[in-house]
């Protein structure tokens, strides 16, 4: 293998990583805060990619990618916490919750992923890239869509970072996801932090949809496989830490990229699911994460 | 302690023969082939849920690969006939095999998992899979599957032609094949150690259930039916897809799971009926029949958890009660001459109390009164010899519990519970103006007493009690107040079959004859709710106040026993009657059964009447009768 191989390799698993992170930290928030696993995180990846075509493309409302990029987060936000209010709230308090939300979320799905069939029909659509054309940077040859994507990932994943970090409401999240009891003695709104949680996650969804949408072609199944890949990202990284999740993404992508060029593309997805399975035999708690009580 | 009558002596047999003629008979009036495809289907996906539910409802493992083990029996279909030109009857046998191997394989991370982490690592699996199984398309044709299978034939003749009835039929011989497997081993040791991990692990494990070991035949028990369904729709259907790998087989059979009701057996097979027809119904809406299918599941699993199953249940409730009550009104009026010839010519009343309307019988007169209060699925009637050879000295009162004889059933909530009855015996010597009556309550009628007793609301002269193991702490003590016997199964058993009605009947009180057939013809009048909440409303007593009346030993006791009682530990009571600050007598009626004054009455009659002169006497000499009523209006 030549150097420019291994930096293409490299750069492709860096373009996957940055995707994967942003697919995965909806799933593992509401994991970590809410305690279930959410089915329709992959119904929310596609809505966004719609809606941003909607708001967005010329054929529609024509407001511009980046418009229509917002406003599509913006209607994501709304639209998971409107999904956690129908969904999820009614077990909030159910011995079941577990299995009840795995239910509700996949029927969620169903809806979602054949409400766009219904509205936007099955044809493929794409989302005019913001930016044509490629930068080369060295030996680094890069579409400038995937630049932009890198570049606006690293951002919403830093402004994320610090939101959960060190804002008042980001540390309110946190601190229901690692006590719901102690939090809600200490005044916090529980309820309240649990929509917002999932109205995030739904967001940073729609967002992966936008870029997803932006590179590759759209329809109403298109959030499946984005599903699977976080899943496998977040089951890899563990729940234990917002980064743990990022880390293990860009492994993912990396261990993709790889993957492919050695085994070939139809052996990878197995690969890394027979990964996942080994993780979780052996350290169930995830490769970044710490032992915790058993969910 | 442990009830379980074979499958041919329950309630179940005879609807489940019923419909499994209908289903037998039904080709002859569906010629449809259309409509037999969608039963065929139904059988299919009744299998594969069922099989399901053992491992998702009884084990509470959510094993969401259950999809890809009916893949693996497809897949292992079309290979092994394809390829090996296996004979498609092998290869269904095979297809279940195959699926049980790859449920072992998927039980080894199962078994160190709990909860969500089962759920993804089974949907990793199934996926992978999934992955192996497109990506190796030389041999399974990848995303378009493999095609043109053979169809099933015995001698020459293909089970499709005749509209597909032989099809049908296989189909059927699978999902009764499949019940029988899934009902047995739900009431074997193992179903029971399957269960128990579900509901209580640790204990279970502490009982010496392995945890490893019934999770692993959990699953590959599930697997077994489900792979050869899976074969069988290879044979049926002559395609293996992939498509049976995907999230949307799976909603399938999760939904008819759901809306069936998850841990019932017969829930998820009744809904695969209707989910496959309703689902083929609205087929013309295209994306909306998803969306309707979607929002139907969500709807039952917010409002009606239960399921079909529960909706069954409570229609069958309704039935049941609905004929009770027509039953207690039909005899209230047209055996009311028999009943007051039973009782010596006491009068029948029928009196309203908050608990509806209670059948009383009196002999009134200005004597000292004794008040009877009957035991479970019994009636007043139970006291008539009493009502017969005492009627001189005494005035004797009796009456119908709710849900009892020519009583009004009651509110289950409210109504069907010691404290309830306890009212009801407090509202009877109210109005029917007994003055410090002696009590006499028999087994269930033995805790109303006792109840009334410490609840003090209404003095009383004495208490006897007969069949009934005082109790200080429940449940502990009721385990060890009576000999575990499947009679205490029954007692709480809200459905009775013929055998079983008979069988309580003729322990309780007698077996059948011609001087006891009137109690045997009463106990299918009583309303089976009575027998489940009276059992399960036992924590709402106070039982501790109980023993803390009879240990203050202010109120004249006695235990009145067979001393062949079946049901009672003898041991227990003596060891009571030896405690320390016990006072009261014990006295075992030789050669008694559980209702000493209807099988030897002259030995009972004898102590009985003892007590009560004592009793009287003693109350007489607190306080002179006549003094307090001259004071109290008599109604």
């Amino acid at each position: 293998m030549d150097l420019p191989t291994l930096i293409s390799i490299l750069q492709s698993g860096l373009a996957l990583g940055v995707l994967y992170a942003l697919m995965a930290f909806g799933l593992a928030i509401v994991w970590t805060t809410l305690g279930i696993f959410n089915f329709a995180h992959g119904a929310f990846i596609a809505a966004g990619a719609y809606l941003a075509w909607q708001f967005g493309n010329a054929a529609a409302f024509g407001l511009g990618y980046w418009a229509g990029a917002v406003l599509a987060v913006a209607a994501m936000f709304v639209i998971g916490a409107v999904v956690q209010l129908l969904l999820v709230r009614p077990f909030e308090r159910h011995r079941d919750i577990v299995l009840l939300t795995v239910i509700t979320t996949l029927a969620g799905a169903t809806i979602i992923t054949n409400l766009l069939n219904v509205i936007w029909g099955p044809r493929m659509k794409q989302i005019e890239p913001a930016l044509d054309g490629e930068i080369v940077f060295g030996l680094v040859h890069m579409r400038s869509q995937e630049a932009v994507m890198i570049a606006v990932v690293a951002v919403t994943l830093f402004a994320l970072g610090w939101f959960l970090l060190r804002t008042p409401l980001g540390r309110s999240m946190r601190a229901v996801a690692q006590n719901r009891e102690a939090a809600q003695l200490m005044g916090l709104d529980v309820r309240l932090l649990y929509a917002l949680t999932f109205g995030l996650a739904a967001a940073v969804a729609g967002l992966a949809g936008v870029f997803i949408g932006s590179i590759r072609f759209m329809s109403p199944t298109m959030g499946d496989d984005p599903l699977q890949k976080a899943l496998v990202v977040v089951i890899l990284g563990g729940v234990a830490r917002f980064t743990s999740s990022v880390y293990a993404a860009f492994a993912v992508g990396i261990i993709e990229a790889f993957s492919t060029y050695f085994v070939g593309l139809y052996w990878t997805p197995a690969v890394l699911f027979g990964l996942m399975i080994l993780v979780l035999i052996v350290k169930p708690e995830g490769l970044f994460g710490r032992r915790q009580r058993s969910v | 302690m442990r009830y379980d009558p074979p499958f041919h002596r329950t309630n179940g047999l005879r609807p489940a023969v019923a419909i499994l003629a209908i289903l037998i008979g039904l080709p002859f009036v569906v010629v449809d082939p259309y409509t037999r495809h969608l039963l065929v289907l139904s059988f299919i996906f009744a299998t594969v849920a069922a099989s399901w539910d053992l491992s998702l409802g009884f084990g509470g493992l959510f094993n969401f690969a259950h999809g890809a083990l009916f893949a693996v029996g497809l897949y292992t279909f079309a290979l092994t006939v394809k390829f090996l030109g296996l004979s498609p009857w092998l290869a269904i046998a095979l297809g279940g095999i195959a699926a049980m191997a790859a449920a072992a394989l998927i039980a080894l991370p199962v078994l160190r998992l709990d909860g969500i982490y089962v759920i993804l690592v089974t949907i990793a699996v199934a996926q992978l899979l999934y992955q192996v199984t497109v990506s190796q398309s030389k041999w399974t044709g990848g995303t378009s599957g493999i095609v043109s299978l053979p169809a099933l034939r015995i001698a020459g003749y293909s089970f499709i032609r005749d509209g597909k009835i032989g099809y049908y039929y296989a189909a059927l011989l699978l999902l009764v094949m499949a019940t029988a497997f899934l009902y047995l081993l739900i009431r074997s040791s193992l179903g029971r150690a399957i269960v128990g991990l579900r509901d209580h692990k640790y204990f279970a494990i502490a009982r010496g259930v392995s945890e490893a070991r019934t999770r692993l035949l959990t699953l590959v028990a599930s697997a077994l039916f489900t792979g050869m369904a899976g074969a069988f729709y290879g044979s049926y259907v002559r395609v293996a897809s992939p498509d049976v790998f995907g999230l949307g087989f799976l909603t399938l059979i999760l939904s008819i799971l759901l809306v069936g009701g998850v841990a019932t057996l017969w829930g998820p097979i009744a809904s695969a009926f209707v989910m496959t027809f309703l689902s083929e119904a609205i087929v013309s809406l295209g994306p909306w029949r998803e969306i309707i299918m979607g929002v139907v599941i969500v709807l039952v699993v917010s409002f009606y958890p239960g399921g079909l199953w529960a909706a069954i249940q409570e229609l069958r409730e309704r039935l049941d009660v609905l004929r009770t009550g027509v039953m207690a009104a039909w005899r209230r009026r047209t055996e009311r001459a028999a009943r007051i010839a039973r009782m010596g010519g006491a009068e029948e009343v029928m009196m309203q109390t908050p608990h509806g309307a209670i059948a009383v019988s009196d002999t009134g007169g200005n004597k000292p009164p004794i008040l009877f209060l009957h035991g479970n699925s019994a009636c007043k009637e139970a006291f008539a010899k009493q009502f017969a050879a005492l009627r001189d000295e005494f005035r004797l009162v009796a009456f119908d519990l709710p849900g009892h004889g020519v009583s009004d059933n009651g509110d289950p909530e409210t109504s069907y519970n010691v404290i309830a009855y306890a009212e009801v015996a407090e509202a009877v010597i109210a109005a029917r103006g007994l003055h410090r009556p002696v009590v006499f309550g028999w087994s269930l009628g033995g805790y109303v007493g006792l109840e009334l007793a410490a609840r003090a609301r209404a003095p009383l002269a004495g208490l006897a009690i007969c069949g009934t193991s005082p109790l200080a702490v429940v449940p502990d003590d009721f385990a060890a107040g009576y000999d575990a016997s499947s009679h205490l199964i029954l007692a709480s058993k809200q459905y009775f079959t013929r055998a079983e009605a008979a069988a309580y009947a003729g322990s309780a009180t007698a077996p059948r004859s011609a001087e006891s057939l009137y109690l045997h013809h009463n106990l299918p009048r009583t309303d089976g709710r009575a027998r489940a909440y009276m059992m399960t409303k036992l924590p709402v007593v106070n039982w501790p106040r109980q023993m803390r009346m009879l240990r203050e030993g202010k109120l004249p006791f006695a235990i009145i026993d067979g001393a062949d009682d079946p049901f009672l530990n003898h041991n227990y009571l003596l060891e009571l009657c030896r405690s320390a600050g016990w006072s009261h007598p014990l006295i075992n009626i030789p050669k008694g059964k559980h209702a000493p004054f209807f099988n030897t009455p002259e030995a009972f009659d004898t102590v009985f009447v003892a007590f009560c002169r004592r009793a009287l006497a003693a109350a007489e000499e607190r306080e002179p009768a006549a003094a307090t009523r001259s004071a109290r209006p008599q109604p």
